[in-house]
């Protein structure tokens, strides 16, 4: 055997011949294109907010749109029915996600598996067109209202009442409170549940005393997350509270700029600040619940699989139960969407063969306004997720593996869009573009949409990242650079390749994200930037529902290919 | 290859700090080790000199090369520092198989194709895991890895080797024959070596010159034989072996020093003892320096036995001896509630004032 520096030519060299890439203009780079993308629609929002001119004028400072907010006509039942709207979708997708979570989760409930599938799907879908499914089959002129009120003689129930929209709201939702609540029973230990068993408590005692309180500390988190969702979602009020005039903040917000003669910028930025100040102070809120409970309720803890609950002969009443949630209220929704868009009129007298029709898709194809809607859709979530992807993975990179002297205010910055919902992101990025001189080319082109996508969702992804990032140790980097690795080549060569399929999820998580995105769209699409949500919207207002019901037809078939894909050929499983 | 030069090191957590003036020589070519338990700097000591931690004051120089001033504000990052560096949990990169682990630093300095398979080649010979340069680190033992992990280091001919309680994940049998080959490999290669661990028998059958760390401070720096003859204090003793401490008042001058034990017994002490007669002082005795057999010369003293186990083969036995918690491990199990143990004559060594309460080192067997 030889011994290394008595055999051979002497070393040539002990330290890196290569020019380390400098980390330094990469890190400050990357944290300044973080604080402008962030910056850009906040601060027109909140310039906007404290003047009393559109910013395109010149404006001086004021409180008085306060004042003009608070006093508008129909503010304070507006701002009620905010509150109780989030209440109540918190509370009905509480209860039906938790339920689900422990019924799916810990039971040897038949078929669980593909019921625990087919729960998540509105996460899929956006909850747009969960609403225009719920309209299709249980609005006033829905099919299945139509077949109650024939047999029965009147109308059996009114969706277009606050308490309607809660409904819909809290069944888009469940997914998140199912989500949180399998986590947390997934890594609560079985023995607990055990040890109350041998004491002598039954299961449905045990289900109470011991595996519900344990889930307590998930419950709260997931109960702030979905209450501020609900205050983020547009397309539910919007179908369902406007027919009737019931209004809440963010359609108060779609209307004010959208759709007033007279657009009142300032009352709408004041507006938008109050909501986004309600929502940080939730999430302060949360992270306060978090740190007080476990550092992080999903991730972490080891994952045991517990034995399930026996639930002997109440296992076929339950199934039908759940089954029966799960077809009523999410199945046949979408399926009887999908018919929609395959027939001229559906209505339970009329004989479905006397109806079918594939005009509605010839109408897409025909009109290029509408076929661009779709392929803009599948640009943006194509090259704007992978765009988002990168930045996003650099941001995780550099926050958690660099020494970036700012690593600490960049996470803060990034994870700021949180509070931010997309309808205001796309209020601010409108302002932006409009006020900022060099950036009018951007107006009206997919390339203003995908860069206010990527800001709003630059939590999500790193979601996606972090949790991966963090288990890679860092002795694996460090060692690249102690053999003589540059930073930027530690990155390259050791931890970009351990986190691929961290970047994988991440990318399938904001492509489906991007393609189902709409209200951020709302304000900034322009015609030959229009993507399929705004489409969806158009056609909705219109009255066009066999358009509505084909596009989202569309939608809906590529969103289940793309999950497909993703599972079968990366193994990625995007939500749970 | 090259000296180490380690000056007036300070490491500060906020308001804690983690090292406190830390000054040592590293020669060419030696094999020195930092031990200590957890928590004593020995391992931030080692991350200072890596670069991956930036220290608060002091220098760290190889040969003519400033790593670190604190006074001018130098500071070479990791990358250019030229060390080798195993971690403690291997840190083999799990994507690539050994031969691309070993592939990787030799790229990085631009090495021809030829002269890197040649390289690796050598290096996985040295650590006899030539046959498995095709494998990925997760198809290897424990024992395997560490194996690559030192010829990842050794491949590219770093200045200064630096080992990080390299042993410490392996099993105790694999531990014994990793050490011993570690110690072969020493004697062939000659490097400066840096080897950070808890363990005094790794410290003490590898070393040149062992640097004993206690809270953030070096406690004694000197060779295995010198850290084990003559420690300095109380600490050091009890970290580096079983030690038995014997605490009684000093007593007589120059060449017939005693202790005087709380029981009225007394034992001789040896003639360089620094004591001051009519003070407490402490005899420090190793496993073989306190004899259960009462034949031979030296002072023999009456213990009261508290308990006795078996241990395997062997009796463990507590004493009691004037106070003091002795313990002894005898062939048979012991007849009666009193043994005589006898004491060689000037062995031992003696510190000043009781030993301060240690962290008792749980260690199997004598030594």
């Amino acid at each position: 055997m030889t011994v290394l520096e008595t055999s051979g030519p002497p070393p040539a060299r002990t330290v890196p011949a290569s020019p380390p890439v400098g980390e330094v203009p990469i890190q400050y780079g990357l944290a300044g294109l973080t604080v402008i993308l962030v910056a850009a629609p906040l601060a027109p929002i909140l310039l906007q907010g404290f003047s009393d001119k559109p910013l395109y004028d010149e404006g001086s400072l004021t409180f008085a749109n306060f004042g003009k907010m608070a006093s508008y006509p129909g503010f304070w039942q507006m701002a009620l029915n905010t509150v109780l709207f989030g209440i109540l979708a918190t509370a009905i997708a509480q209860v039906v996600g938790t339920l689900a979570a422990i019924l799916i989760g810990r039971t040897d409930l038949p078929l669980r598996r593909l019921l625990g599938e087919v729960f998540l799907w509105p996460l899929y879908v956006s909850s747009l067109i969960l609403a225009f499914a719920w309209a299709t089959i249980y609005g006033p002129s829905g099919y299945a209202t139509q077949m109650v009120t024939l047999a029965t003689g009147g109308q059996p129930w009114d969706l277009y009442t606050i308490w309607g929209m809660s409904l819909v709201a809290g069944i888009s939702l469940a997914p998140v409170s199912f989500i949180y609540g399998q986590a947390a029973a997934a890594t609560t230990d079985p023995t607990f549940e055990e040890a109350a068993r041998i004491a002598g408590a039954g299961r449905l005692r045990t289900l109470f005393l011991v595996t519900l309180p344990l889930m307590k500390p998930a419950l709260f988190f997931s109960s702030i997350l979905i209450f501020t969702a609900s205050l983020e979602i547009l397309s539910i009020p919007l179908v369902f509270g406007t027919p009737s005039g019931v209004k809440v903040f963010s359609t108060f917000l779609y209307e004010r700029i959208g759709n007033a003669a007279i657009p009142d910028y300032g009352v709408a930025a004041t507006a938008a600040l109050v909501l986004i100040c309600v929502i940080v102070g939730l999430i302060a809120l949360q992270n306060r619940v978090l740190g007080s409970t476990r550092k992080y309720v999903t991730i972490g803890g080891k994952s045991v699989r517990p034995r399930p609950f026996a639930l002997g002969a109440f296992r076929w009443p339950v199934f039908i139960l759940v089954a029966g949630y799960v077809l009523l209220a999410v199945g046949l929704p979408l399926g009887v969407l999908v018919l929609r868009g395959f027939v001229t009129f559906l209505h339970p007298m009329a004989p479905l063969a006397d109806v079918l029709t594939l005009q509605n898709f010839r109408v897409l194809a025909e009109f290029p306004s509408y076929a661009r809607s779709i392929w803009n859709s599948l640009f943006i979530a194509g090259v704007g997720g992978a765009l988002a992807t990168v930045f996003i993975t650099c941001i995780a990179i550099v926050v958690h593996r660099s020494e970036f002297r700012f690593a600490r205010p960049l996470l803060y910055i990034a994870l700021m869009p949180r509070a931010i919902p997309g309808l205001i992101a796309g209020i601010g990025f409108f302002y932006a573009v409009a006020m900022i001189p060099g950036l009018a080319p951007l107006r009206s082109t997919v390339w203003i949409l995908m860069i206010a996508f990527t800001m709003a969702a630059i939590p999500v992804g790193y979601g996606a990242i972090a949790p991966m990032l963090l288990k890679i140790g860092p002795e694996l980097d460090q060692a690249a650079r102690v053999q003589g690795a540059s930073w930027w080549r530690a990155v390259t060569r050791v931890i970009l390749p351990l986190l691929r399929p961290a970047i994988v999820a991440c990318f399938a998580l904001l492509f489906i994200n991007f393609f189902k995105e709409y209200s951020t769209a709302v304000f900034l699409y322009a015609p030959g930037s229009e993507v399929i949500g705004t489409t969806l919207l158009q056609f909705w207002t219109q009255g066009h529902l066999g358009y509505v019901a084909a596009l989202s037809t569309v939608q809906i078939t590529l969103i289940a290919c793309c999950v497909a894909l993703a599972r079968t050929a990366f193994g990625v499983k995007i939500y749970g | 290859m090259a000296e180490l030069i380690i000056e007036h090191l300070v490491k500060r957590f906020g308001a804690f700090t983690a090292l406190k003036d830390f000054s040592l020589h590293v020669r060419d070519g030696e094999f020195v080790s930092f031990l200590g338990p957890s928590g004593c700097g020995k391992s931030t000591t080692l991350a200072a000199i890596a670069g991956l931690d930036r220290p608060s004051e002091g220098r760290i120089r190889i040969g003519s090369r400033d790593f670190y001033d604190g006074a001018r504000n130098v500071f070479l990052p990791p990358e250019a520092r030229g060390c080798g560096l195993v971690f403690q949990s291997y840190a083999l990169w799990p994507h690539m198989t050994v031969e691309a682990n070993l592939t990787f630093p030799l790229s990085l300095r631009r090495i021809r194709k030829t002269e890197q398979r040649r390289r690796i080649a050598e290096a996985l010979d040295l650590v006899e895991m030539g046959a498995y340069a095709k494998r990925y680190p997760h198809e290897l033992s424990g024992g395997q890895q560490q194996r690559v992990a030192l010829a990842r280091t050794l491949v590219y001919n770093p200045e200064i080797l630096l080992l990080d309680e390299p042993l410490s994940n392996l099993d105790a049998k694999l531990r014994d024959r990793a050490r011993i080959w570690l110690a072969e490999l020493r004697d062939k290669l000659r490097m400066t070596t840096i080897y950070v661990t808890h363990d005094q028998v790794e410290a003490l059958s590898l070393s040149d010159r062992i640097v004993v760390m206690d809270r953030g401070e070096i406690a004694q720096v000197g060779t295995p034989q010198e850290i084990y003859e003559s420690p300095n204090s109380a600490f050091v003793a009890d970290f580096i072996g079983t030690t038995s401490f014997l605490t009684g008042i000093a007593e007589g001058q120059g060449t017939s020093l005693r202790l005087g034990l709380a029981d009225g017994q007394k034992i001789g002490l040896p003639t360089t003892a620094r004591v001051v007669a009519g003070e407490p002082a402490t005899l420090a005795l190793r496993p073989n320096q306190l004899l259960s057999d009462a034949e031979g010369p030296g002072t023999r003293l009456t213990a009261r036995v508290t308990s006795q186990a078996y241990v395997g083969g062997r009796w463990q036995a507590s004493l009691d001896l004037g106070g003091n918690h002795l313990r002894i491990e005898t062939e048979q199990r012991l007849e009666g509630d009193a043994i005589v143990v006898r004491i060689p004559d000037g062995v031992g060594a003696v510190f000043r004032a009781s030993p301060a309460p240690v962290t008792p080192v749980l260690q199997a067997g004598t030594v």
